[in-house]
């Protein structure tokens, strides 16, 4: 037997964006096993939501949890309190949401795709795809009011109306948006580097991948259709905005690169529906219930899907709200295809993998 | 291909910072800026005090009843609740204006602590005069009411013929 070598891709790594530690167990420089540790940025965010902050306060409290997803928290938050309440939210505000939680997804996917391109030495790519991501940012803080944290989604609908101009803004910047990502596209799939020499990298099959639960853009990549916007049309109606399942076959890292790339163009379409057909009316109903009972909810973050469950008895305050990041989905997934890979691609795959782990270690 | 000649083209383009704070940064019309209260249309509920997520807000009364508004905000998080619970319209605002770079003679951080303190503290002061204050009165009125009682009733005044 060779002689096995234990070597942490550590918290602190000069090519991660995240706190996250893998122990790679190698042999000769090929992984045959990690082992996964994820708790470095604890924050108790879910007992802070049960002891200090009223129900009202919860969805502007969790959407500090991450600042890519921060919408995707906010709106799952929202939906649950509305849930125990028994309120219906008007069309208008179903729609808000759903504008800018593609927004969302916009500007996540093209920040995970700058990563990758920096991981494999495309330190220019980075910049000029941070660059356009850019027209996406000034677009989330016209709608919304701020770059990072957006406090959109609150119980009984959302915070601010779209005013036209805005929504010519909108149009405008993502006209400009549009060709930048397809020459991304285009260098995505034709240069060795980058992407091509990954084809077979960091592989799974579509049995493991439901074996072991995986969501998000890695299951897709592998061919297993799952996506939360497919499965919810009773809260937000996405099947009627143009929603695509984007699916691949491979699972490698090209392949999950790809789908993001694919859930881009979705998104885009996605928005441009939305805007043509925005309904007029109200963007908020006030209930003065109080939250009882429990309830579970569902959203599609960019990075797979996010569930939050609530139970509330009556008062001003939750009794238990618990989150669960799709991040945390993945690690099972992430610790399977580490194995047969060589050492030098863990960088590689983890910047496929998308890690986002102030959503998972909350 | 199309990459080099992106690359060689961006040779001559202008660089893509902007170099703030000498230059100013893209802000829309409706930014999340600093909060302003306005004191004439104030109705003293404290209501946004109750609701801040950050406790950046905080109000403390003088001996005659008076309250006064202190904000923080180097701990304010923009979140605009205090403009969405405050039940009369117009007397807090959100402006569209970053706050100035907080400066070390300013003590934000240590200072703050000690105004809410402070302000608590007022509160209780005020709320423990009044109960007082009212107490001696309901003393007084008893008194006046047992001298009533003890001298004789005056006459009843005629009316006039």
């Amino acid at each position: 037997m060779k002689q096995q070598f234990e070597i942490p891709v550590g918290a602190q790594h000069i090519s991660l964006l995240e706190p996250l530690h893998f122990k790679l167990t190698t042999e000769n420089e090929t992984i045959v096993d990690a082992d996964a540790n994820l708790y470095y940025v604890h924050r108790g965010i879910e007992n802070a939501c049960t002891t200090k902050f009223k129900y009202r306060q919860v969805p502007l409290v969790v959407g500090r949890v991450c600042g890519l997803c921060s919408v995707s928290h906010g709106t799952a938050a929202s939906q649950v309190i509305e849930k125990l309440t028994k309120v219906e939210i008007p069309l208008r505000a179903k729609y808000l949401r759903m504008l800018v939680i593609e927004l969302d997804r916009i500007h996540s996917h093209l920040l995970c795709l700058a990563h990758v391109a920096e991981n494999s030495g495309f330190e220019a790519l980075f910049m000029q795809t941070m660059r356009d991501r850019e027209y996406a940012m000034e677009l989330l803080e016209s709608v919304c009011g701020n770059r990072v944290q957006y406090d959109y989604s609150i119980v009984g609908g959302v915070n601010r109306d779209l005013k036209p101009e805005v929504a010519k803004d909108i149009k405008t910047k993502l006209a400009l948006l549009l060709p930048k990502v397809k020459d991304l596209h285009e260098v995505f799939e034709n240069n060795w580097t980058l992407s091509l020499k990954n084809k077979g990298i960091g592989a799974i099959s579509k049995e493991m991948v439901m074996k072991l639960n995986a969501v998000g853009p890695l299951a897709r990549a592998a061919g297993l259709a799952v996506d939360v916007r497919n499965e919810t049309e009773d809260l937000l109606p996405w099947k009627e905005l143009g929603f695509e399942m984007i699916t691949d076959i491979a699972g490698d890292v090209y392949a999950r690169n790809m789908v993001r790339i694919r859930e881009l163009y979705v998104s885009f379409r996605i928005i441009d529906n939305i805007l043509n057909g925005l309904p007029e009316g109200p963007i908020i109903e006030i209930s003065k219930a109080l939250p009882e009972g429990e309830a579970l909810i569902r959203v599609e973050a960019p990075r797979g899907e996010l569930m939050h469950y609530a139970r509330g008895n009556k008062s001003n305050i939750l009794e238990r709200l618990k989150i669960k990041a799709p991040t945390f989905s993945n690690v099972g997934a992430m610790v399977e295809i580490f194995k047969g890979n060589q050492y030098a691609s863990a960088a590689a795959i983890i910047a496929s993998y998308d890690p986002c782990l102030s959503c998972t270690a909350r | 291909m199309k990459a080099f000649m992106t690359a060689l083209g961006n040779l001559f383009k202008k660089p893509a910072t902007v170099c703030y704070p000498f230059e100013p940064t893209y802000k829309p019309t409706d930014y999340r800026g600093l909060i302003e209260h306005i004191p004439e249309l104030c109705i003293w509920c404290r209501r946004c005090e109750i609701d801040c997520l950050s406790g950046a807000i905080v109000f403390s009364q003088d001996l005659e009843g008076q309250q006064t508004f202190h904000y923080n905000p180097y701990v304010c998080i923009y979140c605009g609740e205090c403009v969405a619970v405050c039940p009369k319209e117009g007397s807090i605002l959100q402006l569209a204006e970053n706050a100035a770079p907080a400066v070390k003679a300013q003590n934000v951080n240590n200072q703050w602590a000690i105004t809410v303190d402070e302000a608590v503290e007022s509160r209780k002061l005020y709320m423990a005069a009044k109960k007082k204050a009212t107490e001696l009165k309901k003393a007084e009125d008893l008194k006046k009411a047992a001298e009533q009682q003890q001298a004789p009733p005056p006459p009843p005044a005629t009316a006039a013929e």
